[in-house]
C-alpha cells in the first residue's frame, strides 16, 4: 500500500507563521519549527503521558495550558509558548521536580568553574548532583534546566532515600535521580510488550519497579535495555558504562551477535568503544535491542583474558613472539603439510571477507579442500536443507504485520528477543498466536492455541497442519495421539491457521536439533507452498549463511559451486577417524581438549584452554571492518571502531583476512594482497552471483543447492524408557561467538547462568526428592554412559523432560568438562535414566 | 414473558399492596437501617424490638428502610399502628424500645417521649407533620423520595411508589426524545462538574461505534460525602432505573456501576435490586418485550479516591493502575475499552425517572436560571441538625444553615462547600445562593455536594491542611504539580500550624497554589489547592496571627496553645487529675490544682471533663 505523504499545513507559533506535516503535535511542529518547547516524559517513540507538565503552551480558543505534546497541530492554530504565566508555570514546576532529585549542582553558581577548573570540589557523593552523577553531560533534565535558565530552588529538597538497586545484572538503578517521567514503564509496555515495570504506590511514595518488589530477573525482564535508552536522567545506567562520561561519538554497525543482524549504534570515548545502543533502523530491528547485542559487546572484546600477540611454541614454553617470526613457522608448516593432512575449521562469527579469505587461502595456498565449520553443526539438518530454507521469503520487519503467527519451538526471552518483541507487537494489533512448544516459552501466555508435544513431534504436528492446510484431507486424532496432545486443540489451530492472509512461520533453533527431522522438514517446505506466507528460520552462527555463501565446506565452494575434490571435513576428526597433521582453528574450537594432530594452530580472539603450536591474534568486530549477511540474505557491515595502534599494550591484533593474506605472502603465493576489507569484497562480488559490490542491506532469497539435506532416517536407537526414565532433550547453545561461549566473558550473562545445568520441572524435583543444585547422574545407552551435573528448578520444563543445552564452541566452559560424552550423543531427544548423586549443594 | 404488561400488572399489585398497608390490621415498624442509623446502633434498637414482640407475642413486621435525612435523630424507628398514621421516633436507644413500644400495644396511647413527627396527611393530636419540622419544610425532595419510607429490598414498595413509570414512558420514546426531556429540564451533572448532562451524552451519541458503555460513579470519595451511599442504601432501585434511561438514550448495551469498596451495604443492596430486575425482565436482552439489550455488572473500588476521576476509574475497571489520562480523547469519545463512555454521578441518574415520570418542566420549575432542580447535600459539622437533605438549587447557604441546620451553637466561622477540592466560604458569604455559577465566582465548588460547617472553635488553617492532607495522599503520583506540589503546600500548612513559619511562606503558599491548580492533569490536583487558597483569601488574618503572633485564634493548634487551671476558679475537685493521661496535673483535695505544661500533650481530656463535669466548670482554659 503507497503510503500518502502528509499535507503541509501551517500555524502561527509566537506570532510566526510556520508549517509542519499534518498530524502532529504542536510540540513536534514547534521542534520543527526550532521552536524550543521544554518536555521530559514525552518521546518520540512513545504515546504522550502528560506527566511532567513542562510543554504546556497557550493556545487561542482552548482554554486553560494545554499540553503540546498531546494536541494534535491544527491548519491556523495561534499558540503563544512564551508569556509571563507559561514562564513562571514552567520554572515552578521544574523546581518542584528539582526539590525531588540530588540538584545542588544544577543551580550552582559556580558550576561552570567548577566544570572548568574543578575549583569548588566538595568530596560529596551522587546525593548532592551532577558532578558526581553518571550522566553528568548527558541529561536530558540538565538541558532542561539550562534552557529554561533556573537559577535557585525556593523549595525544601526531600531525598527519598533508595537503596540504589544493584541486585539485577547489567544495569543499575537509583531511583533517587528519577523524575518519574514513566517512559520506561511506556517502553516496556507499549513498546517491548514485556511489561516489567510499572508505576507503583501512589502519591508522594510513588516508584516505578517490577510489580509485588520482585527482582528483574524474577519478573520476565529480557534485559534489552530499551528502559535504560529512553531515561532522560541517571536514574537507569549500564553498569558497564556508567562512568565514562560523555562519548565522544558514535558509528552505527551491526551486532555480531546472531543472524537477526540488529543495527546498532557504537559510541566510543578516547578511541575505546564503550557502548552499543540501538539503532532506529526500520528494516530489521527498529529501535531494539537483545541482551546480546545491548550489552555483552564490550566486554566480550576488551576482558583481561584476551590474547592479543602472536604466540609460539617452543620446546616446554609458549611464547610472545613477532608477527614476522610467527608468520614463517606458520608458513612453513603449512608449505609442507600433505593437503590430506590438513583441516581447517573456520567460525560462522567470522565476516564474509575473512570466510572468503580463507576458503582461497586453503584452496590456492595451501592447494587442500581440507575446510570446514561448525556452522554445519548450528545450520542442523544439512547445508542443502538450509539452502532451500533460505530461500523461502524471510522478512523480519514483516513478522509485526502478520495476522497470524505459528512459533515451533520459539523462545525468545534472550535469544532472538527481537523476533519475540515483533510478534508481541503483531498481537497488539490483533494477530494471533499459535505455538507449537513443548516447553513454556515467554510467549505463552499469549497463544490463542498452544500445542504441547512430546519433544521431537513437533514435525509431526507441523507436518499434519502443512498436509491439511494444503487442502490433503488428514486426521486430527492420530497425529494428535501421536504427538500427545489433544485432538481439539490442533482442531483450533488449524481453524485459525486456515483463516490466515498474512502467515509467519517462526521456527526456533531448538526443533532443528533432534535427530530425526524429516517431519518438520516435510512440514515445513510444504507450509512454504502456501502463498504469502513469511519464514523465519532461526539458528545461531551470525554468518553462517555468509558460509554458506562464500563455500567454506568441503562440497562447496564459494557462490555454492559444488566440489568434488577430497578433503577432511569436521566429520572426521569428531568421530576420530581420521588423525590430521596440521589443524588450523579459525574462531571455531569445537573442543575442550586438544585435538589429535602434530601441529595446531589457533587464531581467534581468546586462548583456548588447552595447548596450542602457534596463536595468531585475531581483530574482533570493533577492531576492523567487514560484512555480514543477516538470515534474510542482507549483507550488512560492521564498522571498524577502534583504531589501536599495534604495541606491547594495545596488542597486534589483525583482522583474519589480512593475516591469511600475509600467510600466503611468507608461503610465497601470490593472488592474495588484502590492504582492506573492500578488496575481499571485489573478489567474492565477482564470485558469488548474486552478492552485492557493496554492502546494500537489501533482502535476498538464497538459490537452493543441490545437495542431499535431510539425513536418511535410521533405526531409532531411543531405547526403552526405563523405570527412572527421563526424556532428556539437548537444546543448541545461544551464546557462542568465535571459539567462546559469551557468558563466561559476560559477568551478567555469567550471573544469569542460563545454560548451566539440567533443568526438569519443579514437580519432577520433588517426586525426586530433588532439591534445586542438586547433583545429579544420567545414565544412557544401556547404562554405559554416565555424566553428572546439578538439577535446576525451571517451571517452563515439562514433567518427566530434561533440558540441557549442548555448546558447538567451548572456550570458556571448561566446567562442562564432564558432560563431553553427552555432547557426543547424536540422538536427540533420548530417554536417560536419572539417580541422584549428592542431596544438598556441593 | 418478559412483557411490558408483566411489569404493569406486578405495579398494579404493588400499589395496591401500598394502599392496603394503611388498612392492614398487621402493625408495622419501620427501622431506619442505613450505615448512618447502624453506625447511631439501630441495629441493638431493631435486636429490642425483635425481642419485645417475640416475648410478647405481638405479630409486627418489621421493616428496615434507608436514610430519612436527619441523622442526628438516628436511630429512628416508626411505629404504624393498624389504620393509624406511621408515627416517628428518634434517638432510640435500647432502653427506649420497650417504654415506646408498651405504650403502644399495651396502653394503646401515642408515647410522647422521643416523638419526631407523623407521616400522615392532616393534623394528628399536636403531633407536628415529619415533613414540617423545621429540618425538613424547606427541602424538596426528589431523588430522596422514597428514601426512609419504603424498604430499599422489596421491589414491589419502588413499584407503588411509581417506580419504572420513568423507563417505561422512554421506552414509548426515541432516544433522540428522551435526550431532549433531559435537556429541557436542565440537569447538570451532579457528581461534581456540572456538565450539562444532555450534552454528554449528546458527544457519546454522535461517536461511530458499534458499543458503547454507561458506567455509573458510585466511587464517592469525598470524606464527609454520603450522598451517593444513602440513597443506593435507601433506593437502589432509582438509580438503576435512572441507569436504564441513560444506558438507552446513548444507546449503550454494557453497563458498570464502579462503587468504593468502603460501602459494603450499599453493594448488597445493589446487588439484590439488580438480581430482582433480572427476574422481572428489566436487565439482559430485550427489556420489556423491546429491542433494548442492556446489562449492568458491578466493579468494587479498591481504596483510591483518584478512581472517582473519570480516566482513572475506566483504568481501573480496564483492570489497569487508577491513574488519569490525558484529554482529549475524552471518555464519550473513546473511554472504556476506546469505546464511546459515558460516566454518570449516582444522584444524577436517581434523578432520571423522576424527570421522566413527572416532565421535564415540572423539574426545571426548580432551581434557578442556570441551576435547575434540585440537589442533595450533606450538612455536617457544628450545626445543630446534622444529615442528608436535598434543596432546590439557588437556595441561600444562611437558609440552609439556620433554617435546616438550626444554625450553629458557638459563633459561625465557616462553611467548607465541596469536600477537599471545594473551598471554604466566611460568613459574608451566608446569603450567596447555593448554585454553580456563584458558587464558582465565590472560590469554590459544589463539589458532590458535602456542606462542612465549623464555628470558632476550629481553626480553619488546620482544616485547610486536613483537606490538603488527604489530596497529598491520594494523588496518584502521575503529574509533578499534583504530587510534589501538594507535598509542599501541605509542608507549608504544617509549619504554619506549628508557628514556624514566615509571611514569605504564605506568598509561597499562593503561588503554589496557582501552579497545582493551572499545571496538574486532573481535577484531583487542579482543585486539591481549594481549600488552601480559599481560606487564605477570607482568613487571611487567622494565618497571619498564626504567623507573625504564633498565635492560634480558635484555641486548637496543639503548638501554639497551653493550658492553664485559674486557681481562683478551681475547687480542687480533682476530675481532672483522674482523667489527665499523663499525669500533668496534680494536686491535693480542695486545693487548686497544678498544671505541668511539660508533661502536657493538650489532649483536652481535663478541659472537658471541667467544662462538663466538675464543679467548677470553667477552671481550665486553653489559651493561645
Amino acid at each position: 500500500m503507497a503510503r500518502e505523504e502528509p499535507r503541509t499545513l501551517s500555524l502561527e507559533i509566537n506570532h510566526r507563521k510556520v508549517s509542519f506535516p499534518e498530524g502532529v503535535t504542536v510540540l513536534r511542529a514547534a521542534e520543527l519549527n526550532d521552536v524550543y518547547i521544554p518536555s521530559l516524559c514525552s518521546h518520540k517513540d512513545l504515546s504522550p503521558f502528560g506527566g511532567c507538565r513542562l510543554c504546556m503552551v497557550e493556545i487561542e480558543g482552548m482554554r486553560g495550558y494545554p499540553l503540546s505534546c498531546n494536541t494534535i497541530a491544527q491548519e491556523g492554530m495561534k499558540v503563544l509558548t512564551d508569556t509571563a504565566m507559561l514562564r513562571e508555570l514552567r520554572a515552578e514546576i521544574l523546581k518542584l521536580i528539582l526539590s525531588e532529585h540530588p540538584s545542588s549542582c544544577l543551580v550552582c553558581g559556580e558550576k561552570d568553574e567548577c566544570r572548568d577548573y574543578q575549583g569548588t570540589i566538595r568530596k560529596a557523593g551522587v546525593t548532592t548532583g551532577c558532578r558526581f552523577c553518571p550522566n553528568d553531560g548527558q541529561c536530558e533534565l540538565q538541558d532542561v534546566v539550562e534552557k529554561v535558565g533556573l537559577t535557585e530552588i525556593d523549595f525544601p529538597i526531600y531525598y527519598h532515600g533508595y537503596e540504589p538497586e544493584h541486585d539485577d545484572p547489567f544495569y543499575d538503578r537509583d531511583y533517587n535521580i528519577c523524575i518519574l517521567c514513566g517512559r520506561c514503564v511506556r517502553m516496556c509496555q507499549e513498546v517491548r510488550g514485556t511489561g516489567v515495570l510499572a508505576f507503583t504506590y501512589r502519591g508522594p511514595r510513588a516508584k516505578i519497579g517490577p510489580a509485588f518488589g520482585r527482582s528483574h530477573v524474577e519478573a520476565g525482564c529480557e534485559f534489552c535495555g530499551a528502559c535504560v535508552d529512553v531515561c532522560p536522567t541517571g536514574a537507569l545506567a549500564d553498569k558497564a558504562s556508567k562512568w565514562d562520561g560523555k562519548p565522544d561519538g558514535s558509528l552505527v554497525s551491526t551486532c555480531p551477535f546472531c543472524a537477526v543482524g540488529c543495527q546498532v549504534e557504537l559510541d566510543h570515548k578516547d578511541g575505546r568503544f564503550s557502548k552499543a545502543t540501538a539503532n532506529m533502523d526500520p528494516e530489521v530491528n527498529d529501535g531494539q535491542l537483545c541482551v546480546k547485542g545491548r550489552f555483552c559487546m564490550p566486554e566480550v572484546t576488551h576482558h583481561f583474558e584476551r590474547a592479543k600477540k602472536p604466540m609460539l611454541r617452543k620446546g616446554e614454553y609458549f611464547r610472545e613472539v613477532s608477527w614476522a617470526e610467527a608468520l614463517e613457522k606458520v608458513a612453513v608448516e603449512l608449505k609442507n603439510v600433505r593437503p590430506d593432512e590438513f583441516l581447517t575449521l573456520v567460525s560462522p562469527d567470522l565476516t564474509n571477507e575473512s570466510l572468503f579469505a580463507a576458503q582461497k587461502f586453503v584452496r590456492e595456498c595451501v592447494g587442500s579442500n581440507g575446510i570446514d565449520s561448525t556452522a554445519r553443526m548450528e545450520l542442523a539438518g544439512g547445508l542443502g536443507l538450509w539452502s532451500k530454507l533460505l530461500s523461502l521469503p524471510i522478512s523480519i520487519k514483516d513478522v509485526s504485520r502478520a495476522d497470524v503467527i505459528l512459533a515451533v519451538g520459539l523462545d525468545s526471552r534472550f535469544n532472538f528477543s527481537v523476533v519475540g518483541t515483533k510478534v508481541r507487537k503483531a498481537l497488539d494489533r490483533g494477530a494471533r498466536l499459535v505455538a507449537i512448544d513443548s516447553r513454556e516459552g515467554n510467549l505463552a501466555r499469549y497463544t490463542d492455541d498452544w500445542l504441547r508435544p512430546t519433544p521431537g513431534k513437533e514435525g509431526r504436528l507441523l507436518t499434519f497442519l502443512a498436509d491439511a492446510l494444503g487442502g490433503h484431507a488428514a486426521d486430527s486424532s492420530s497425529a494428535a495421539a501421536d504427538a500427545s496432545v489433544e485432538s481439539e486443540s490442533l482442531d483450533r489451530a488449524l481453524k485459525i491457521l486456515s483463516a490466515a492472509k498474512d502467515l509467519t512461520v517462526i521456527v526456533g533453533p531448538q526443533v532443528f536439533h533432534y535427530r530425526d527431522v524429516e517431519d518438520l522438514v516435510a512440514g515445513l517446505l510444504a507450509l512454504a507452498d502456501r502463498k504469502d506466507t513469511n519464514f523465519i528460520p532461526l539458528y545461531f552462527g551470525a554468518n553462517a549463511r555468509g558460509a554458506l555463501e562464500m563455500g567454506v565446506f568441503p562440497e562447496i565452494g564459494p557462490g555454492g559451486s559444488p566440489r568434488k575434490d577430497e578433503g577432511l571435513s569436521l566429520a572426521d576428526i569428531t568421530s576420530g577417524s581420521k588423525r590430521p597433521k596440521v589443524i588450523y582453528l579459525v574462531g571455531d574450537i569445537p573442543f575442550l581438549e586438544r585435538p589429535d594432530c602434530d601441529f595446531l594452530i589457533v587464531q581467534d580472539i581468546y586462548l583456548p584452554s588447552f595447548k596450542v603450536d602457534a596463536f595468531l591474534p585475531a581483530a574482533t568486530f570493533a577492531e576492523s571492518g567487514g560484512t555480514l549477511v543477516n538470515m534474510e540474505g542482507r549483507v550488512q557491515e560492521i564498522l571498524q571502531v577502534e583504531h589501536p595502534p599495534e604495541g606491547a599494550v594495545t596488542g597486534f591484533m589483525r583482522p583474519d583476512w589480512r593475516t591469511f593474506s600475509e600467510l600466503a605472502q611468507a608461503m610465497g603465493s601470490p593472488g592474495m594482497n588484502y590492504r582492506t576489507y573492500e578488496d575481499v569484497d571485489a573478489e567474492i562480488h565477482a564470485a558469488v552471483a548474486d552478492f552485492p559490490a557493496r554492502p546494500d542491506r537489501m533482502p535476498r532469497r538464497m538459490r537452493p543447492l543441490d545437495l542431499a539435506s535431510v539425513p536418511k532416517p535410521q533405526e531409532s536407537r531411543r531405547g526403552k524408557k526405563g523405570k527412572a526414565g527421563f526424556l532428556l532433550v539437548a537444546e543448541p547453545a545461544g551464546y557462542r561467538h568465535r571459539g567462546i561461549d559469551i557468558s563466561s566473558k559476560v559477568g551478567g550473562l555469567g550471573e544469569l547462568a542460563l545454560e548451566e545445568g539440567f533443568r526438569m520441572n519443579p514437580e519432577d524435583l520433588v517426586s525426586c526428592g530433588l532439591k534445586h543444585d542438586d547433583t545429579i547422574t544420567l545414565s544412557f545407552d544401556g547404562g554405559k554412559v554416565s555424566v553428572s551435573g546439578p538439577a535446576r528448578s525451571d517451571s517452563e520444563c515439562p514433567r518427566g523432560v530434561i533440558y540441557y543445552t549442548r555448546p558447538v564452541v567451548f572456550g570458556g566452559l571448561g566446567h562442562r568438562r564432564g558432560l563431553w560424552p553427552l555432547y557426543r550423543l547424536e540422538e536427540n531427544p533420548t530417554w536417560v535414566s536419572l539417580s541422584v548423586t549428592t542431596a544438598g549443594k556441593t | 414473558m418478559n412483557d411490558e404488561r408483566v411489569i404493569d400488572e406486578r405495579r398494579q399489585r404493588a400499589k395496591a399492596q401500598w394502599e392496603a398497608l394503611g388498612r392492614s390490621p398487621v402493625p408495622f415498624i419501620y427501622i431506619g437501617a442505613a450505615s448512618c442509623g447502624l453506625a447511631a446502633g439501630a441495629a441493638d434498637t431493631q435486636k429490642a424490638v425483635e425481642e419485645y414482640l417475640a416475648q410478647n407475642k405481638i405479630d409486627a413486621r418489621i421493616i428496615p428502610v434507608g436514610c430519612i435525612g436527619p441523622c442526628y435523630l438516628e436511630p429512628l424507628m416508626d411505629v404504624q399502628m393498624p389504620g393509624r398514621s406511621r408515627i416517628s421516633y428518634s434517638n432510640v436507644a435500647v432502653k427506649d424500645v420497650v417504654p415506646i413500644l408498651a405504650g403502644f400495644f399495651e396502653e394503646g396511647v401515642i408515647p410522647k417521649s422521643h416523638l419526631a413527627g407523623h407521616f400522615g396527611k392532616g393534623e394528628l393530636d399536636g403531633i407536628p407533620r415529619f415533613f414540617d419540622l423545621p429540618m425538613l419544610k424547606p427541602q424538596v425532595r426528589i431523588v430522596l423520595r422514597n428514601c426512609g419510607l419504603i424498604d430499599p429490598d422489596d421491589l414491589d414498595h419502588y413499584l407503588a411508589s411509581g417506580g419504572y413509570e420513568g423507563f417505561e414512558k422512554c421506552l414509548s420514546m426515541t432516544w433522540k426524545e428522551v435526550l431532549d426531556t433531559v435537556k429541557q429540564s436542565g440537569i447538570r451533572g451532579r457528581g461534581g462538574a456540572g456538565f450539562p448532562t444532555w450534552r454528554k451524552w449528546t458527544i457519546c451519541r454522535e461517536t461511530e461505534g458499534k458499543e458503547r458503555n454507561l458506567i455509573c460513579n458510585a466511587d464517592e470519595g469525598d470524606p464527609g460525602a454520603f450522598m451517593n451511599r444513602s440513597l443506593i442504601e435507601g433506593d437502589p432501585h432509582a438509580v438503576l432505573e435512572g441507569m436504564l434511561i441513560a444506558a438507552y438514550t446513548i444507546g449503550a448495551s454494557h453497563g458498570y456501576v464502579y462503587i468504593r469498596a468502603e460501602y459494603p451495604l450499599a453493594i448488597k443492596r445493589l446487588r439484590k435490586a439488580m438480581a430482582q430486575m433480572r427476574e422481572v425482565g428489566l436487565l439482559g436482552q430485550n427489556i420489556l418485550g423491546s429491542d433494548f439489550h442492556f446489562d449492568i455488572k458491578i466493579k468494587e473500588g479498591a481504596g483510591a479516591f483518584v478512581c472517582g476521576e473519570e480516566t482513572a476509574l475506566i483504568a481501573s475497571i480496564e483492570g489497569k493502575r487508577g491513574m488519569p489520562r490525558t484529554r482529549p480523547p475524552f471518555p464519550a469519545v473513546s473511554g472504556l475499552r476506546g469505546e464511546p463512555t459515558i460516566i454518570n454521578n449516582v444522584e444524577t441518574l436517581g434523578t432520571l425517572p423522576n424527570i421522566l415520570r413527572n416532565g421535564a418542566q415540572w423539574y426545571a420549575s426548580y432551581g434557578t436560571e442556570t441551576s435547575k432542580g434540585t440537589k442533595t447535600f450533606s450538612l455536617v459539622g457544628k450545626v445543630r441538625r446534622t444529615g442528608l437533605i436535598e434543596v432546590p438549587l439557588g437556595i441561600t447557604l444562611r437558609k440552609v444553615i439556620y433554617d435546616i441546620g438550626g444554625g450553629t451553637q458557638k459563633p459561625f466561622k465557616a462553611v467548607q462547600s465541596g469536600g477537599p477540592s471545594g473551598g471554604c466560604l466566611s460568613e459574608e458569604f451566608l446569603d450567596l445562593p447555593i448554585d454553580y455559577e456563584h458558587l464558582a465566582e465565590a472560590g469554590a465548588i459544589m463539589g458532590s455536594g458535602g456542606l462542612i460547617v465549623v464555628d470558632s472553635d476550629t481553626c480553619i488553617v488546620d482544616m485547610a491542611k486536613y483537606f490538603m492532607t488527604f489530596t497529598q495522599r491520594e494523588s496518584c503520583g502521575k503529574c509533578v504539580p499534583c504530587r510534589v506540589g501538594t507535598r509542599h503546600m501541605v509542608e507549608i500548612l504544617e509549619r504554619v500550624c506549628d508557628g514556624k513559619a514566615e509571611l514569605a511562606d504564605l506568598d509561597k503558599l499562593e503561588k503554589l497554589g496557582r501552579t497545582v491548580k493551572n499545571g496538574s492533569l486532573c481535577q484531583l490536583g487542579a482543585t486539591a489547592p481549594n481549600p488552601a487558597l480559599s481560606t487564605l483569601k477570607y482568613f487571611r488574618p487567622e494565618f497571619i496571627a498564626h504567623v507573625k503572633d504564633r498565635r492560634c485564634p480558635a484555641v486548637s493548634c496543639k503548638n501554639l496553645v497551653i493550658y492553664r487551671v485559674v486557681a481562683s476558679k478551681c475547687t480542687g475537685c480533682q476530675r481532672c487529675v483522674k482523667v489527665c493521661p499523663t499525669g500533668a496535673i496534680t494536686g491535693p483535695r480542695s486545693e487548686p490544682h497544678n498544671l505541668d505544661q511539660s508533661k502536657c500533650i493538650k489532649c483536652r481530656s481535663c478541659y472537658e471533663v471541667c467544662r462538663f463535669d466538675a464543679i467548677a466548670g470553667d477552671a481550665i482554659i486553653i489559651e493561645s
